[in-house]
């Protein structure tokens, strides 16, 4: 392999010191940009996913719904040993099951009140509760109170409460009549994010017996696996084994031409337009609920192409000035090499060797510059009131750049750089020898 | 010289000591009563109901809602409705206050939708649902159907102030009615509804409405003034005053999707 080209190649990017580092620090920011949309969009969806599988209490949910005679669809699971059962028959394995059931209401203390999602669980047992949430009052022991209730530290601010005090909700049941309960606030916890900041736990069978459920029924059911990316995988074995034990499905697998946007969206369309008999569940990823989460990924990495594609279109018409002129510049140069013999293709690529090296530094120094960029965005930690802690990973930005998609955007820098390069390496080439000499800078 | 702030506190301490009269009137007055025939109840019922009927006619009106809550400054919500009980249509659109203005409330037989012109979006809501941060529901501006809706279990008679009324106690026929217990204080003579109270499924008092003001249209009393008083949360209360009642016919379009983004506009 002949090396005396690409050492003269660097040689000459060497001889102007200044010029090459500003061509190679234009093509570094527009790969650090890039890099950091892409990193962003990487770790987006997983971030938001994890966060409310953590606030729906799942990965995987089973959903049970009623048609009543007086047209009304009611969510509840009254005998959930066929969904056991398809579970065991399906050989499946999750982390923790959490049973559910949940209304809107208002909390009432002392004159002050507060719009809040009553979530109804086993608090007792629910290991969920305990790993993710941070008491700030209360205790963990409190929760065997019949009428406990675990509010965050924002809405015991808004109410005025501590832990012991009574305060009343009102609500609907799910058939829609008012209805009054006394909770007792048992723990108060730590705001884990702005949504989080919303819901608020109740026992199962208390809030059960207040919205019009029986002790063993609930309206959902969370299957929390060990790993996010299982859940598609594991919903659908679960959907297929209850469909072989003759259940009643929401068709789960299509996306319809009514509108829908989803798969997700069509269920629920199919919920609320079809009537039925007897219960007919729904399966369902916390990804199909946050599918809407993945168009803005899809936006994200279109602009990014856009934005590579702007920075670098101006980006290249300066890389070609700068090797016109370049050529110019070593125009008796390049006619002495010629006239020792050098042959014009080996004048092209000393030129090309030139713009792949440039090409190459720029980009490698663009991704080395995003790491750094990442690391300091990554060390920041955010307020879990603020609304964007939902796509933050633990209170902090966190970044996934796959490696193959930093190596396609190094690829990519380089054939734009080659092609933005090669009209000048061109006319280098076909300069004749004596004209070159002859020229007077 | 008076403030408007000046004149909205007194008028609203008169009204609250108005209403605290009436109530308290039905609690202390129950006595014996001038001897007269015990109506069918479910025949009352029925009259009550018909008192809010327009069935074969348009009903329009503007409802000024003033809801007080502790803490909070009064909130003034005002709002338009269009009914035609014939096919259990209603419109509601906000006036007031500025920043809801155009938000709106469309119903065809059962079901409710809630348009907000800032997002141009039509959502689900129901007749069950508070209209907008007062205390009043969505229902209160409808067709009433106790004789439908509710079995009379107790009949009894007593007095709101100075008027003789039946005490009627009604339970839910089924779980799908609002509120599951009912307490009618029904004027004899003319026939109108003074004081309804609210009870949840476990059986405790939520909303109290007295009507202390009718007016006649077309030969039937309407209430003019509405005072609910929130019995859970204490202090919170809503006042709703009737003007421009009228039962001219109103054009079909009005109780469409398209006219309520029209005039939201």
């Amino acid at each position: 392999m002949n090396i005396v080209l690409p050492r003269i190649a660097i040689r000459n990017l060497m001889r102007q010191k200044k010029r090459t580092i500003l061509l190679a620090g234009a093509i570094a920011f527009g790969i650090m940009i890039v890099t950091l949309i892409n990193g962003f969009a990487g770790s987006f969806v997983r971030n938001v996913s994890e966060n409310f599988a953590y606030l729906m209490g799942g990965h995987v949910f089973v959903s049970g719904s009623e048609y009543t005679p007086s047209g009304k669809r009611i969510s509840v699971i009254r005998d959930d040993s066929s969904i056991m059962k398809a579970l065991s028959t399906a050989g499946l394995t999750w982390s923790s099951l959490q049973k559910t059931s949940e209304t809107s209401a208002t909390l009432i203390f002392e004159s002050k009140s507060i719009r809040q999602n009553l979530t109804g669980m086993d608090l007792a047992h629910s290991s969920m509760l305990k790993e993710r949430l941070a008491l700030v009052k209360g205790s963990w022991d409190n929760l065997n109170w019949p009428n406990a209730l675990i509010i965050s530290q924002s809405v015991a601010n808004k109410l005025n409460v501590l832990p012991g005090d009574t305060v009343v909700a009102q609500f609907q049941t799910v058939t829609g009549q008012n209805n009054v309960g006394e909770f007792r606030v048992a723990a108060i916890t730590v705001d884990s994010s702005f949504i989080g900041s919303i819901m608020t736990y109740a026992q199962l069978d208390y809030l059960n017996n207040l919205i019009g459920l029986g002790p063993n029924e609930y309206m959902s059911l969370g299957i929390m696996l060990s790993n996010l990316d299982e859940a598609g995988a594991f919903a659908n074995k679960l959907y297929a084994a209850m469909k072989t034990m003759d259940l009643q499905l929401f068709d789960r697998t299509a996306k319809q031409d009514n509108g829908s946007m989803t798969p997700f969206q069509s269920m629920i369309r199919e919920q609320n337009s079809e009537t039925w008999t007897g219960t007919k569940y729904r399966v369902y990823t916390i990804d199909d609920v946050l599918a809407q989460a993945r168009q803005i990924v899809v936006a994200l990495d279109t602009a990014s192409v856009a934005i590579l594609i702007v920075l670098f279109a101006i980006v290249m018409i300066g890389i070609s000035n700068t090797f016109r002129m370049a050529m110019y510049e070593r125009i008796r140069e390049i006619g002495t090499m010629r006239a020792v013999g050098v042959q014009r293709k080996e004048i092209r690529s000393m030129f090309l060797y030139e713009a792949l090296f440039l090409a190459l530094a720029g980009a490698v120094a663009g991704i080395i510059l995003a790491l750094i960029v990442m690391a300091v965005l990554s060390a920041i930690r955010f307020d879990p009131q603020s609304p964007v802690f939902l796509i933050l990973k633990k209170g902090h930005f966190s970044f996934y750049l796959p490696p193959l998609r930093a190596l396609g955007n190094i690829l990519i820098i380089a054939a734009l750089t080659l092609v933005a390069v090669y009209a000048p390496a061109n006319a280098a080439a076909k300069m004749p020898p004596a004209e070159a000499l002859r020229t007077v800078k | 010289m008076f403030s408007t702030t000046m004149l909205t506190k007194k008028y609203w301490r008169a009204a609250i000591v108005a209403a605290f009269v009436v109530i308290l009137g039905l609690g202390v007055g129950i006595s014996p009563v001038a001897a007269q025939d015990k109506p069918d109840p479910k025949a009352l019922l029925a009259q009550v109901d018909t008192l809010s009927d327009f069935t074969g006619q348009d009903f329009s009106a503007v409802f000024t809602i003033v809801t007080q809550k502790p803490g909070e400054k009064d909130s003034v919500t005002q709002a338009r409705v269009f009914r035609r009980d014939t096919k259990k249509q209603f419109l509601i659109l906000i006036m007031l206050p500025e920043v809801n203005k155009g938000q709106g409330y469309l119903r065809e037989d059962d079901n409710v939708w809630f348009y907000d012109p800032s997002s141009r979006k039509f959502s689900h809501s129901s007749v069950k649902e508070n209209l907008q941060n007062t205390k009043a529901k969505n229902s209160d501006f409808t067709l009433s159907s106790f004789a439908q809706d509710y079995t009379v279990t107790s009949m009894t008679e007593g007095m709101v102030g100075k008027f003789p009324v039946w005490i009627l106690d009604l339970k839910a026929n089924t779980n799908e009615v609002a509120y599951d217990r009912v307490v009618l204080s029904i004027r004899k003579d003319p026939t109108m509804l003074l004081i309804r109270q609210d009870y949840s499924v476990n059986g405790r008092l939520m909303r109290t409405t007295a009507y202390p003001k009718y007016v006649q249209l077309e030969g039937k009393l309407l209430p003019s003034q509405i005072l609910i008083l929130d019995e859970i949360n204490k202090g919170e209360k809503s006042q709703i005053t009737m003007t421009e009642q009228s039962v001219s016919p109103l054009p079909d379009k009005v109780f469409t999707k398209a006219f309520l983004e029209q005039v939201s506009r």
